[in-house]
């Protein structure tokens, strides 16, 4: 999927500049409003308090913690089937690692951002001056406390676009080219995940042939599961997964089969335990994320049990069933 | 116990005794007795390995039942490019209306079992149950539903009480880890 996260300083034309892009792209506009929607949708209401004015360190708001920790999730599910352009929200963070992602920053100066808030929301500008400071520091406590980083730190981007002076339409056509020329480009070529999910679109479960396995094993277990007649999917799905604390890069995770009368996906493995662990930590991560897909790990030692059961069988006249 | 002696190479290691299968037995016969109480029960054996429990959990029963066999091939890598699951041994009565009991010794990955339950149900019967001796939920694949059961195992290649290793090791009237020597 494209993503494109637009973070702005308060007053520097954010939401329009994003809805712009939104339209330019065809990318569906995640913001705050859009989110809240969403969830609610689900029955995750937003919590009274401001999320930036939350103490997450306390446990009086666990319920905060609770809902920012839905809208990543949920945030992460949409972007498994759509292309987003996503203000706000964190999504720099979220998909910090997800190569072919565009960053923007936009920002201008101090005065320039009073100007336009006192134009946008009819102010005053003694008025305006506070809600823009009070923003900026709302906004730096937010992303220290829930990704304890300096948000204004400006490597983190990709594109850092001053709209001081600068039309909106301008503003989003420089956005979408550098979506153009640098983050798609990447996606095609190193995005299995879009490729996989586009595959999986063309390719019909039954239309045996026509799947690549990237392991004799699953097709070995394709061949068992058609034997039992039993519907199976390879790779259909790719879950995007957060990245672990210490910096490793933890891709897009597509188990091997999904089983559609089971609604189950299933990963095999044959590595030997001590590599397996890896596989785990994924499978753990989907589970958090994704607490309502069922997702299950055969090893080395179940899938050989499973041949192994079935080649005792085959020295048999007649097998006796499991 | 004296008879736990490996034929070959192998280790045996007693993971189910004769006592506790006893007892099991006599547990389920009871309860499964109360549940089916004035039904028309049929109690459907799955060859081979749960011959000898269908018959020690029958003898603990109090109430009228039937009796049949069924038995479905058996995956293999030959079988695998081409073959699907088929009935090797039907049964001999009709199940239409009447309460069904499969009997198994161990339910793992489910997939026969699954296709079992999949094909019977289309036998329209009254009820459909599974009974089994062992079950080992680490090494289920599909989801199937397990209403009367003797013993939850790890995921271990057993043998004893109709479960073979090469047609060795069924008779043993206990449950044993079979290892094999490396």
């Amino acid at each position: 999927m494209g993503i494109i996260t637009i973070s702005r300083e308060f007053g520097s034309g954010g939401e329009s500049i994003a809805r712009l892009v939104s339209e330019k792209t065809g990318f569906l506009l995640v913001n705050k409003e859009m989110v809240v929607q969403g969830l609610s949708e689900h029955g995750i209401t937003k919590p009274t308090s401001r999320l930036e004015d939350l103490d997450l360190k306390s446990s009086e708001d666990q319920s905060g913690r609770q809902y920012i920790d839905a809208m990543h999730e949920y945030l992460y599910d949409l972007a498994i089937r759509r292309h987003l352009v996503i203000l706000g929200r964190g999504g720099l963070f979220l998909f910090r690692d997800y190569p072919p992602a565009l960053h923007v920053r936009l920002i201008a100066q101090f005065t320039q951002r009073v100007q336009r808030v006192t134009k946008l929301y009819d102010l005053n500008v003694e008025t305006a001056v506070k809600l823009v400071k009070e923003q900026d520091r709302n906004m730096n406590r937010y992303y220290r406390q829930v990704f304890d980083v300096n948000w204004n730190n400006l490597r983190l981007y990709n594109l850092v676009l001053n709209t001081e002076d600068m039309g909106l339409e301008d503003a989003a056509d420089i956005i979408v080219a550098a979506y153009r020329i640098h983050a798609e480009p990447r996606e095609l070529k190193d995005g299995p995940a879009s490729a996989e999910i586009e595959d999986s679109v063309l390719t019909s479960p039954a239309d045996e042939e026509a799947d690549q396995f990237m392991h004799p094993s699953e097709e070995e277990f394709a061949h068992m599961l058609d034997f039992y007649r039993i519907q199976w999917e390879y790779e259909p799905q790719t879950f995007l997964l957060e990245w672990d604390s210490e910096g490793n890069v933890v891709e897009a995770f597509s188990p091997d089969f999904y089983l559609p009368d089971q609604d189950l996906y299933i990963e095999l493995t044959t590595q030997k335990p001590k590599q397996v662990w890896k596989k785990n930590r994924k499978i753990r991560r989907m589970k958090e994320l994704y607490p309502h897909i069922n997702v299950r790990l055969i090893d080395k030692r179940g899938f050989e049990s499973l041949l192994k059961k079935h080649s005792i069988d085959q020295d048999q006249e007649e097998g006796d069933k499991d | 116990m004296s008879e736990l002696k490996p034929y070959d190479d192998n280790q045996l290691k007693v993971i189910v005794t004769q006592e506790q299968i006893e007892e099991k037995i006599i547990e389920l016969g009871k309860k499964i007795s109360e549940d089916y109480a004035g039904q028309e029960l049929v109690m459907i054996g799955v060859l081979r390995g749960s011959t000898y429990f269908l018959i020690d959990l029958t003898r603990k029963m109090n109430i009228p039942f039937a009796i049949d066999f069924i038995s479905i091939s058996q995956y293999s890598e030959q079988a695998s490019s081409t073959g699907v699951v088929r009935i090797t041994k039907d049964l001999d009565v009709s199940i239409s209306d009447k309460q069904v009991l499969i009997v198994e010794d161990i339910v793992d990955t489910g997939l026969s079992l699954g296709y079992l339950l999949r094909n019977l149900k289309t036998r329209n019967p009254a009820g459909l149950k599974v009974c089994t001796l062992l079950n080992v939920e680490a090494r289920r694949i599909v989801e199937v539903p397990v209403d009367y059961k003797g013993f939850d195992i790890p995921n271990i290649f057993v043998v004893g009480y109709g479960l073979d290793y090469n047609e060795k090791y069924r008779n043993l009237q206990l449950i044993a880890e079979l290892k094999r020597p490396k």
